[in-house]
């Protein structure tokens, strides 16, 4: 009885025996531990995906709202009026660069607030596509002060004159880089 | 006396299982995935996959293990909307898990894998890998013919146009022998 006794506690306390069980062990699955990788590398959250969830459904809003502000960009620029034109087409412009203007900052609404996985660092056509919306933004923001300050001189009768008349040139270069920055996220150059 | 042989007996058992099982270690690894689009074709690119295979009773267990989030596609919101869209905050890891038999011949070996991603597991039976011995080393490489159905992917879309549904997976893997 002793002898097996020993025999047992032998059996289970033998280094031997644990390394060939975890042998058996590795043939039925090696494990990702087992490769260098940590549990917090190996195991995903759900608070990570939520984040990148909503950074996705943010960006996506984001690209819908730059898509549709195509629209009333162009109808601003189609309808731009001469200095011989009638009020009414100057009101119907300036509404259409109003709705231009907002939809344009509703875009980058979305961008701004659209969250990113801590130590993300811009790489590639985002890049282009920031420099190009930066262009737009400010672009955005001048082009409607041209544009009042020339319609203020058309109404009191003078011809568009100083930085009024740069509007035009203005409304033509925030319209570019704005392509710009549709085109760098869309198309491979 | 008794005592003595049964454990003589016991060491020779427990012993050799232990140290018979051969390993191989993945020391460099270059895995390519491929994503087309009518406006893009893209490749993303991992040098991050960590790998070790267990050998025994001529049957040789392999297992490759790399991050989602370290494939690299030369921008950086294509490669967070990847992570997304394969729910890579959940399930960050991709496995291949293979058995092969420990003795091969000829230079094209066809392994039956088994891949989890974006927390789902998918079979590709037979698929071809070339391989290159050299000393205790050897190389492997090959195409897994993956398609993002097959994990339950949504196709991501550029302009309405969504990626093809084929994302072939190029594997370059150097082993060392231990």
């Amino acid at each position: 009885m002793r002898s097996t006794a020993l025999a047992l506690a032998l059996l289970v306390s033998m280094p031997s025996f644990g390394a060939a069980q975890s042998t058996d062990d590795r043939a039925q699955g090696i494990s990702l531990e087992e490769l260098g990788f940590s549990k917090d590398q190996a195991q995903g959250n759900k608070e990570d995906q939520a984040l990148l969830d909503k950074r996705s459904r943010m960006l996506k809003i984001h690209q819908e709202l730059g898509l549709i502000t195509i629209a009333p960009l162009l109808a601003t620029l189609y309808t731009a009026p001469g200095d011989k034109s009638h009020q009414a087409a100057r009101n119907r412009h300036a509404l259409l660069g109003i709705a231009t203007f907002s939809l344009f900052d509703a875009t980058v609404y979305f961008a701004l607030k659209a969250p990113k996985p801590k130590g993300t660092i811009d790489k590639g056509s985002v890049r282009v596509h920031k420099a190009f919306t930066w262009v737009a933004t400010i672009g955005m923001l001048c082009t409607p002060i041209l544009g009042a300050m020339a319609y203020d001189q058309s109404q009191k009768g003078q011809k568009v004159h100083g930085a009024a008349s740069l509007h035009g040139a203005a409304a033509a270069i925030t319209a570019i880089s704005y392509g710009g920055a549709i085109a760098s996220v869309s198309i491979k150059f | 006396m008794r005592k003595i042989p049964l454990i003589a007996l016991l060491a020779l058992v427990g012993l050799p299982s232990a140290g018979s099982a051969a390993e191989w270690v993945l020391e460099q690894s270059t895995i390519t995935y491929s994503v087309s689009h009518p406006l893009h074709h893209l490749d993303g690119i991992s040098h991050a996959a960590k790998g070790k295979g267990v050998c025994r009773a001529n049957q040789c267990e392999f297992l490759i293990a790399v991050p989602v989030k370290s494939f690299d596609s030369g921008d950086s919101n294509r490669d967070l909307h990847m992570l997304q869209v394969t729910r890579a905050g959940q399930f960050p890891m991709i496995t291949v898990r293979t058995t092969i038999p420990e003795t091969l011949s000829g230079t094209t070996v066809s392994a039956d894998l088994e891949i989890q991603f974006a927390g789902q597991t998918a079979h590709y039976s037979q698929v071809p890998l070339q391989r290159r011995d050299h000393d205790k080393q050897s190389r492997i490489t090959g195409t897994i013919p993956l398609k993002i159905s097959d994990f339950k992917i949504e196709a991501p879309s550029l302009l309405a146009i969504p990626i093809k549904n084929d994302v072939p997976v190029a594997l370059d893997l150097s082993w060392l022998s231990r």
